[in-house]
């Protein structure tokens, strides 16, 4: 067993850890913001760590994995951002333990 | 003057629908095997061969071929294609007609003269990052039609993604407005040029719609056929056509 195929199991087995947690953390946040939060940085990690952890594996991918990572990082914060967005704009509430709201009054830039 | 050529005109139709009719076969009395649709249940993936289908239950597949052996079964990197488009062409055609009336319907319930607007600004970040993803996505989309008999995908697929790119553009900047003429025509002309394909493949190859051209070495570009070419166009139909889904759905009426 070569060193970079014990790199990439690491990596997918950090990258599943990582899905878990983002699993766990929709079904215990309290809240759509929480929930998404979790739910996005988690699986943006976990994919990360899971594509890059196949192309060290296998190197004939590796070019293909940093192109899919390109582009799991431009697109999975601006949809999470967007929902987000959208879920405040059409009224649904923060949880009662939310302390700071800063986008009150609907974030006129 | 304009009503008697009207008139002319209709009673030439009605003569020959008449003069069509007498010279239709009794009922029970017609030689299915002679018609257009035998012709086409008898198209195999390689060949045209009706005397398998006249010869009853034995269905022997003859090695005399119409237009010799050609392996578009197997010469096609992507099997579903090979069926979608060379088994179940005829299909294909009918689901692109089925989405046209649908989005002939759409626009005549839901069409209006002017864009429909949100009330608020789109969000910020949606507005920088569209400017980033919108050429990646619209290459994503022609990459999934153009390659559609080498991977997994094919022209509905890719002309949904680029439906996409069009529905991103909506979102993100509220004066957009598609062209719909151009979206029109684009719709108009690949919907006519399948059935051109289907055209040229009953002259050369004996059947509509039949694989008319030669296929080269598996798993480059420009291999099986004409399944390219069909799936450029259906690709470039359907993504005119959910573009203008999209942007009937963003209009309303005055008022």
């Amino acid at each position: 067993m070569s060193a970079n195929v014990v790199i990439g199991d690491i990596l997918l087995a950090i990258g599943a850890f990582f899905y878990f947690l983002g699993g766990l953390g929709i079904l215990r946040m309290p809240d759509v913001y929480n929930r998404l939060q979790a739910g996005t940085k988690a699986t943006t990690l976990g994919t990360f760590s899971t594509v890059l952890g196949v192309g060290i594996a296998k190197p004939e991918f590796l070019l293909k994995t940093l192109i899919i990572i390109a582009f799991v990082a431009l697109t999975n914060p601006v949809g999470s951002s967007v929902l987000a967005r959208a879920s405040y704009l059409s009224g649904i509430k923060p949880c009662d333990c939310t302390k700071v709201d800063e986008y009150k009054g609907g974030g006129e830039e | 003057m304009r009503r008697l050529y009207a008139i002319l005109v209709a009673a030439g139709l009605i003569y020959m629908l008449f003069v069509f009719l007498g010279t239709l076969p009794l009922y029970g009395k017609v030689d299915l095997s002679n018609r257009v649709s035998a012709h086409f249940l008898a198209k195999d993936v390689n060949s045209v061969d009706v005397k398998k289908w006249v010869e009853g239950d034995k269905q022997v597949p003859s090695r005399e071929k119409i237009y010799g052996r050609k392996g578009f079964e197997d010469e096609s990197a992507n099997v579903v294609t090979s069926i979608v488009v060379n088994y179940r062409s005829f299909d294909t055609l009918g689901e692109v007609t089925v989405l046209f009336a649908s989005a002939v319907g759409i626009g005549l319930v839901l069409g209006g003269m002017k864009r429909m607007g949100y009330g608020r600004k789109p969000n910020f970040i949606l507005r920088v990052s569209t400017g980033i993803l919108l050429p990646l996505i619209i290459m994503f989309g022609i990459y999934i039609f153009v390659h559609g008999h080498l991977t997994p995908g094919g022209g509905f697929p890719g002309g949904t993604v680029i439906a996409a790119a069009v529905l991103l553009l909506y979102l993100s900047n509220e004066e957009f407005v598609a062209n719909m003429k151009t979206s029109k025509s684009l719709e108009g002309s690949m919907g006519s040029l399948y059935v051109i394909f289907g055209l040229a493949g009953l002259a050369t190859g004996g059947a509509f719609l039949f694989n008319f051209l030669p296929n080269g070495v598996v798993g480059s570009l420009f291999s099986a056929g004409v399944v390219p070419l069909v799936y450029m166009t259906i690709g470039l139909k359907v993504g005119s056509e959910l573009s203008g889904v999209v942007a009937e759905i963003h209009e309303e009426r005055e008022g």
